[in-house]
């Protein structure tokens, strides 16, 4: 009778573990004692699980402020901007590796197409205006991570700190490493002749790797050498354990409105090229010309990689709504 | 009973308590209408409802909605040592059920009402 309980109970737990941190601890009991009584009555119900994790999944939007239900004014803006880097971050995967491709095929020859070569020169512009955008992002977040530090804040941010850092460094060794196989015109005497300097197509070929249509055909990934196949494994789980602690880091710190301000118009502006980007990428896919010698044409995993892209932006818009909403109830700072 | 009337000031339309709630309003309208009666926790809302109205509310989807409704004010949690926590109305919620039944029972009326002219009396 008490393993039986015991079961339920644990069970119930699982479920429950859909719900974010700040949803357990407000309804986190009632909850389980509903959970318990509705295992008892129906020990297996599919409808009940999928109805538990869309209730979590929701639960969890709408904490990292992306859902219709008010925060934590204090709260809000943090969790807003932790939101805008997770999509961000996401975007610059996705779009990473759609966007190597073409740089790839184009080491090679020039696309012959005027839709492929507008989308190359639109996604180009967009990467460099996001990867200057999230510089400017992270200097006031450095500065307040230093002062945070030397304000005695240690034992709260070194942990998510020293995280982050693991996982940058597992991803900066290995795409340095890999990035000597990329296939690109290494020596080739028609190398640099495309829009892209041959290094950063390289780097941005390796620290991608991951995302390919190989892990449908394991019988191909197979045919890898043992150590990149490795390396694919092991990058998703740096990037997300990055990821992680950073968003840790920052809905820990103490934030000025000021920044906070700053941060918002930058978030802004990032969204707006995230949005250019998915253009230039809708662009070429419909051209969806393969290119001399095939070499821009489009795949099952350029479709995914769009949706992927897609959805970051639908993220990134709500989440800008609701940061400058916030940030617009901050005092001058 | 509540204890203090509702401000008169600015007569809510029939639905302006369920704003927002989408597809929540369905469970918000059968939750509010079992606490009209009085406090209850969660499992009894469950068998209640599904008494009165033959739904079996799943625990995601009512957890939803009484978060949605308590963050709207139109329920509120009651004091309680028991783990199991109940729920009651509140005045807003209880005037904003009122105006949400009452359309609804005018769309009802007209409905009935053209049933009968044009397919004849049930």
């Amino acid at each position: 009778m008490r393993r039986k309980e015991s079961v339920l109970w644990s069970r119930a737990y699982r479920l429950l573990c859909w719900y974010p941190k700040e949803w357990r601890a407000r309804y986190g009991d009632e909850f389980m004692e509903l959970l318990v009584a509705d295992l008892e009555e129906r020990a297996h119900s599919l409808h009940r699980s999928l109805d538990i994790a869309r209730g979590g999944l929701i639960a969890r939007s709408a904490s990292a402020g992306l859902g219709g239900q008010p925060l934590d004014p204090d709260d809000a803006p943090r969790r807003s901007l932790v939101a805008i880097g997770g999509a961000l971050s996401i975007f610059v995967v996705f779009a990473l590796a759609m966007w190597v491709q073409l740089t790839i095929g184009w080491q090679w020859s020039p696309p012959n197409t005027v839709g492929t070569s507008l989308a190359m020169f639109v996604m180009s512009a967009a990467i460099v205006a996001v990867g200057a955008l999230l510089l400017a992002a992270s200097v006031p977040i450095m500065w307040s991570v230093g002062r945070n530090l030397s304000r005695g804040r240690a034992g709260q941010l070194l942990p998510p700190l020293l995280l982050s850092v693991g996982g940058i460094a597992v991803l900066v060794v290995g795409t340095h490493h890999f990035a000597n196989g990329w296939p690109g015109t290494g020596g080739h005497a028609w190398g640099r002749q495309g829009i892209v300097p041959g290094g950063v197509a390289a780097y941005a070929w390796a620290s991608t790797l991951f995302v390919t249509s190989y892990w449908a055909h394991p019988d191909a990934l197979g045919g890898f050498p043992a150590a990149e196949v490795a390396f694919m494994v092991v990058s998703p789980l740096a990037f997300a354990t990055t990821l992680v602690g950073l968003a840790k880091v920052v809905r820990r710190l103490d934030l000025s409105p000021r920044v906070l301000r700053y941060e918002k118009r930058l978030t802004v502006a990032a969204t707006v090229a995230m949005a250019a980007f998915f253009t230039g990428a809708g662009m070429w896919v419909f051209d969806g010309g393969p290119g001399p010698r095939n070499l821009f044409h489009i795949g099952a995993i350029d479709l995914i990689d769009l949706v992927a892209i897609a959805l970051a932006l639908v993220v990134a818009a709500l989440a800008v709504r609701r940061v400058g909403a916030a940030a617009g109830q901050l005092s001058p700072g | 009973m509540p204890r203090s009337k509702p401000a008169k000031t600015a007569p809510p339309k029939a639905d302006r308590g369920f704003s927002g709630f989408g597809r929540y309003a369905g469970p918000a309208t059968l939750i509010l209408s079992s606490l009209a009666e009085g406090p209850k926790h969660g499992y009894a809302l469950t068998k209640d409802i599904e008494r009165f109205a033959d739904v079996r509310l799943a625990p995601g989807t009512l957890y939803e909605a009484l978060s949605r409704l308590e963050g709207q004010g139109l329920i509120e949690a009651v004091q309680s040592d028991d783990r199991r926590r109940p729920y009651k109305l509140t005045a807003v919620g209880a005037e904003a059920l009122r105006g949400h039944l009452d359309a609804q029972r005018r769309i009802a009326d007209v409905g009935l009402r053209r049933l009968a002219g044009t397919w004849g009396p049930a």
